[in-house]
């Protein structure tokens, strides 16, 4: 393991000091455990280690299992999934997806350019005008 | 059974003891600073022996059979796993306990009157101030931001590079970086130069 090559100031060197106290006042309780526990992990690495292979992946099965299964739930909900046309009809569409379609659509944005909202109400009172007034 | 096979299988035993060998020299060097990493974030003795103890058994079982020089990056990803996961469960914990009556905390522990009892012999100041220094340092490293304590933690206690740093924070060189300037000025702000 390679040391800090970079240069340390002296708060940090002081700071290692004392961290280095810190570690070397850990009671005897704990160090016993800490040896307990290190034992017991090398004991379980052992008895991991003389286990047939077969045992080993026999182990992963579960996981293995289960890892399939989503993967196979996966492909049938995407084979499930609708590819073509909505199953709504074009008249029964609801209107929020048409209002959808209206603000994506780039040409009705062209249309408004140049509006000055004032030919909107003259179109609007000739649509109440009976066909013969507006006419003559 | 032939010659060949049967000093194949005694090639074999001597490779896994010697792995053993050095796995257990490997964890008996790291084991006291992985404590006190742990006990820094977890700020609970038994949380971070069981921390370490269950890092420890991780590395043996599914890992132990990485080159030397990975174990310890390694290592510290368990047991910064471990941690996290211990420190989200008490944040639950926390939170359900939090609908419950309180009973008072630790009602069935009686203080120890041994550690309690003053000292007879009388210390010397430098042990005293040293004392002091040890105790002001592990506050201040107790109140940082998780990171930035990870950070300074390995670095300095640990004295890992920034590369394996940031192997075992599992971020990038430049994070490792900044989460370690941060904390050196946090420090630096609160405890001076730590004149010793």
């Amino acid at each position: 393991m390679s040391p800090m090559p970079e240069e340390l100031t002296p708060f940090e060197r002081n700071a290692r000091v004392l961290l280095d106290e810190s570690v070397s006042r850990i009671d005897g309780r704990t160090r016993s455990r800490l040896n307990q526990a290190r034992q017991a992990a090398l004991a379980a690495a052992a008895a991991h280690e003389r286990r047939p292979f077969w045992w080993r992946s026999f182990t992963l099965m579960p996981a293995a299992g289960a890892m399939a299964a989503a993967l196979l739930a996966a492909v049938v909900l995407w084979h499930g999934e609708p590819t073509g046309q909505s199953p709504l009809a074009e008249g029964q569409r609801p209107a929020a997806v048409e209002d959808i379609d209206l603000l994506a659509d780039a040409e009705a944005l062209d249309l408004m350019e140049g509006w000055d909202g004032s030919s909107f109400y003259e179109w609007a009172a000739a649509q109440n005008e009976p066909s013969g007034q507006s006419d003559g | 059974m032939p010659a060949a096979l049967h000093g194949e299988v005694h090639l074999t035993d001597s490779s896994a003891e010697s792995r053993s060998r050095a796995l257990n020299q490997f964890l008996a060097s790291i084991e006291l600073k992985a404590f006190k990493i742990a006990q820094a974030a977890l700020r609970h003795e038994d949380d971070a022996l069981d921390a370490v103890q269950d890092a420890m058994l991780q590395l043996a079982r599914a890992y132990g059979e990485r080159p030397a020089e990975e174990w310890k990056p390694l290592f510290y990803r368990i047991l910064e796993n471990r941690i996290r996961d211990m420190q989200r469960r008490r944040t639950v914990r926390g939170r359900v306990m939090a609908w419950l009556p309180s009973r008072g905390e630790d009602d069935d522990e009686e203080p120890d009157a041994i550690a309690q009892a003053p000292s007879p012999e009388p210390q010397p100041v430098k042990r005293l101030e040293l004392d002091e220094a040890v105790g002001a340092l592990e506050r201040a490293l107790s109140a940082l931001p998780r990171r930035q304590q990870q950070a300074f933690l390995l670095r300095t206690l640990e004295g890992l590079d920034v590369a394996e740093t940031a192997r075992a924070m599992g971020c990038s060189e430049g994070s490792v970086k900044t989460h370690y300037f941060r904390a050196v000025h946090t420090l630096r702000e609160q405890l001076g130069e730590l004149y010793l």
